[in-house]
């Protein structure tokens, strides 16, 4: 019962704190400036699973990935925006949080240990430790990986037959995919490409790999009532990589120069991340003064 | 919850509020030091100092009682500097207030020329100005609050409006029971508190609205800079570092002393005059004439030795006593030296604090009346290898212009350019705990915890159907409890009968931006999910003077009965 107050309560006053302070002008400039950039590709929603999963990484609005840089600097562009100097004292809760989380991700051993307890594995590109849908590395890095265009392919199952450690069936998709790179030997490994009828595995860069990975995996597609919805995936996975990580590139080249990296949340994150503090907020002791404040009817938050 | 306010408003001024809620009040800035004080103003584009009617921006904080009327070192003319400490003028009140009368500081004051005298037993000491030959009694905090008012009446004139809120500059190593006393001060003086910035905390604002105006004209580059702010003023020296970038300053750690200028005029006294202490016992009219020519004959020397090598000094103090010497300028850094050593370590432990090395500092920045000393300039810069000291700041007029910019913040204003797009995110200077396992203080919100904070520790009883539990909030950095600063104290009591150990009882402190602190506890059970009685929420600090008599009070009427233990984390 109380937790659906306290969630209400904490998406008022961490989503729209404009609505009770007065000489704060510059909220509905960043209100729209949300809406301009919505349409930017986030990372950290890549591999999310359909689950709602908020954590400190979404309250900060940046990707398991990221490092002490961008953690930092989204950090002070959220504190600029909630500040209980900036926003009143509605910006308390909030800003308690982001110091939180702060404070957990900017330490090494800390941000570990997080991990580990919200079962999120810092994946960095070319690392071995890649979960589902990415492919592992069997022996040392190469300049070369192979991947298959899902797309493309028509689910025959001939590179399984002849390279079984290498590739795997997905069986939901019905395609094949590559499971561990050069998981059978080089011979083995040419045949079953050779032996593809469509020609649809590909040597391509190291570099490359992830990002094509990536885009390959079916991405859920929004649905407009009983239209649309289900998954997608690029019809050209590599013009789509291509773009992607000339997005990439100039993001960066964005970033550098103006010193901003992390990207302008749409007001869906913004909302996401104001249910994470309500999570984030009902554990332990915390859930107990909520729960006496509404009891006793002290209102302060 | 709305801030509790200590003036009560007349309609008139109400009135006057709600019209200017279309245009927020400014607040303004006050910087009151130890011997010098000033004020400043967003004026709409960028900070201005205010005058006052002799048109200096730099006032001397003083008040001189005569007859009936006070009057402060803002409006009154003094046609001598001696006529200031003919017994009359009350100074340094920075340095006494809320201090008890065993307080060494408070002790090191009794050489002033007016009357700070002492039971040493832990209540208030009594601060007298000699008008006609009489003890008019009073309070650092009257003082303050006499001085406020003139500024606040210079202000009005000069603004056309009447002023209420305010950003009042205040040393790192001010407790919070300290702090309630400059917001009484205030309160008097009808001044509403909007923020107490530490000093270097209000130069940090400063300095991060100056790197954002630079990276904004060499279009972009807003890389992050770290900065030491070592501020060293007449009563206190304050270190910070902080980490600006995008107009966000953040403060990385804080650190303070209650040492300054002060302490080095008096060292110099003594060792003009090693026998000042006995022959000024008596606070004799005659004393207090001597005491007041050898403090004016020192402070000169001591300004003088900032740019010359050497002083002559020659004193009459009456009854024969004449003091004729040359000092130089090695001769008063030897005197002071214990000072500058601390001053040092004040510096090393805020850069360990902030976990920064020296070579990852971009700008060291030294402010505060004592920042023209050649030794003080010298040891900073010497610390980062001779780095050059940065210049883009007034030393004396910093503190008071990072008010400022704080005070239009804080109002809301905003500024076309970006000039006011700022922010700090303060820390906290001390840590705050409890009284537990046995007569130790056990930290909840350690110190250089950003803020806004809220911790929690689990406790739990020592005594078997223990059902009483008593709560001491202290503030500090020392092991022992009452080696800190008492904050307040109050029992929990309904706690369920149940062996030692079982009953949890959650400690949870939570201090908001504009730093008021709350201590909330409450007791659960295990097992049970909601707390077995109401939680306590108090506002602290609650203690008034006489701070460790109460506890002492405590301690004999209930023995260790009502104490608490730590509970070993659960992993």
């Amino acid at each position: 019962m109380s937790v659906g107050v306290v969630s209400t309560c904490c998406l008022l006053s961490c989503s729209k704190p404009s609505s009770q302070v007065h000489g704060y002008l510059n909220f509905h400039n960043s209100m729209s400036r949300w809406r301009q950039n919505r349409t930017v590709i986030r990372c950290c929603n890549r591999r999310e699973k359909p689950r709602a999963q908020h954590n400190y990484y979404e309250l900060l609005g940046v990707s398991v990935e990221s490092n002490a840089q961008e953690i930092k600097e989204a950090y002070r562009k959220l504190q600029k925006k909630y500040h209980p100097d900036i926003t009143g004292q509605q910006g308390h809760q909030y800003s308690l949080l982001l110091n939180k989380a702060y404070k957990v991700l900017m330490s090494e051993d800390q941000r570990r240990k997080y991990d580990e307890s919200i079962g999120q594995m810092r994946v960095r590109f070319g690392e071995n430790n890649s979960p589902l849908g990415y492919s592992t590395w069997n022996g040392p890095s190469r300049p070369h990986a192979l991947f298959v265009d899902e797309n493309a392919c028509i689910g025959c199952g001939e590179c399984v037959h002849f390279a079984s450690n290498t590739f795997t069936m997905d069986e939901a998709l019905g395609s094949a995919r590559v499971k561990v790179q050069y998981g059978d030997d080089d011979q083995n490994i040419e045949v079953s490409v050779q032996s593809c009828p469509v020609n649809c595995i590909h040597w391509v860069d190291t570099e490359e790999l992830p990002v094509l990975e990536f885009l390959i995996q079916p991405q859920p597609k929004k649905g407009y009532g009983v239209y649309g919805g289900g998954w997608e995936r690029p019809a050209n996975v590599f013009s789509a990589a291509k773009a992607f990580s000339k997005q990439l590139k100039t993001k960066e080249a964005y970033g550098q120069s103006s010193g901003e990296t992390t990207v302008e949340e749409s007001p869906a994150q913004a909302q996401a991340r104001a249910q994470a503090s309500a999570e984030i907020n009902m554990g332990g002791f915390f859930k107990l003064w909520k729960w006496v404040k509404e009891t006793i009817g002290i209102n302060d938050s | 919850m709305a801030e509790a306010s200590y003036t009560v408003a007349s309609d008139s001024e109400t009135i006057g509020e709600d019209k200017s809620s279309a245009f927020p009040e400014i607040a303004i800035g006050i910087d009151i030091g130890t011997s010098q004080c000033s004020v400043a103003v967003w004026n709409g584009s960028e900070v201005e100092l205010l005058k006052n009617t002799r048109n200096q921006k730099i006032m001397r904080s003083y008040v001189t009682f005569k007859d009936d009327t006070p009057s402060g070192g803002v409006s009154s003319q003094l046609s001598q500097e001696h006529d200031l400490l003919s017994g009359a003028t009350i100074f340094n009140m920075k340095r006494l207030i809320g201090r008890v009368d065993t307080d060494p500081v408070v002790h090191s004051s009794k050489n002033l020329p007016f009357l700070v005298q002492t039971l040493d037993i832990g209540v208030r000491p009594f601060i007298a100005a000699l008008v006609n030959n009489m003890w008019r009694s009073t309070t650092p905090e009257e003082v303050l609050a006499i001085f406020l008012v003139e500024l606040r009446v210079m202000a009005e004139a000069q603004l056309k409006r009447p002023i209420r809120n305010v950003v009042l500059t205040v040393p790192v190593s001010f407790s919070r029971f300290q702090l309630t006393r400059i917001e009484r001060a205030c309160a008097m003086a009808g001044l509403h508190v909007l923020r107490l910035m530490p000093e270097p905390t209000a130069v940090a604002l400063l300095y991060g609205q100056q790197q954002q105006q630079s990276s904004h004209d060499n279009m972009g580059s807003g890389s992050e800079k770290i900065a030491l702010i070592f501020n060293m003023g007449a009563g206190y020296c304050d270190v910070a570092v902080t980490a600006t970038a995008g107009g966000v300053s953040q403060i990385k750690a804080l650190a303070g002393s209650t040492i300054g200028g002060e302490d080095l005029l008096q060292n110099m006294m003594h060792y003009l005059l090693p026998e000042s202490q006995t022959l000024f016992k008596t606070h004799g009219i005659k004393e207090i004439k001597s005491m007041a020519l050898l403090r004016v004959a020192t402070e000169d020397a001591i300004h003088r030795l900032s740019s010359q090598i050497s002083v002559q000094i020659d004193l009459d103090l009456g009854d024969g006593l004449k003091i004729n010497k040359v000092i130089n300028r090695d001769e008063f850094e030897e005197v002071n030296r214990k000072v500058f050593v601390k001053c040092e370590s004040l510096i090393i432990q805020c850069l360990q604090d902030a976990k920064v090395e020296v070579e990852d500092v971009n700008d060291v920045i030294v402010v505060g009346g004592c920042s023209y000393i050649p030794k003080v300039k010298n040891l900073v810069a010497s610390m980062f290898n001779g780095k050059e000291l940065y210049n883009g700041v007034n030393p004396l007029e910093a503190a008071v212009r990072g008010a400022a910019v704080e005070g239009a913040v804080a109002s809301g204003i905003n500024d076309p350019f970006g000039n006011l797009d700022l922010l700090t995110i303060q820390a906290t200077p001390l840590a705050i705990g409890i009284r537990a396992d046995g007569n130790n203080f056990v930290p909840v919100i350690p110190r250089n915890t950003t803020m806004p904070a809220r911790r929690d520790l689990v406790f739990t009883t020592c005594h078997d159907n223990q059902t009483e539990a008593l709560i001491i909030v202290y503030e500090g950095e020392e092991k022992k409890a009452e080696e800190n600063h008492l904050l307040g104290y109050f029992k929990v009591v309904g706690i369920p009968e149940a062996p030692k150990g079982v009953p949890e009882i959650n400690v949870c402190m939570d201090i908001d931006a504009a730093n008021v602190l709350r201590v909330l506890v409450g007791v659960v059970m295990p097992g049970s999910r909601q707390p077995t009685i109401p939680i306590m929420e108090v506002r602290m600090p609650t203690v008034d003077d006489g701070h460790g008599w109460c506890v002492e009070a405590l301690n004999r009427k209930c023995g260790n009965t009502q104490d608490l233990v730590t509970v070993q984390k659960k992993v």
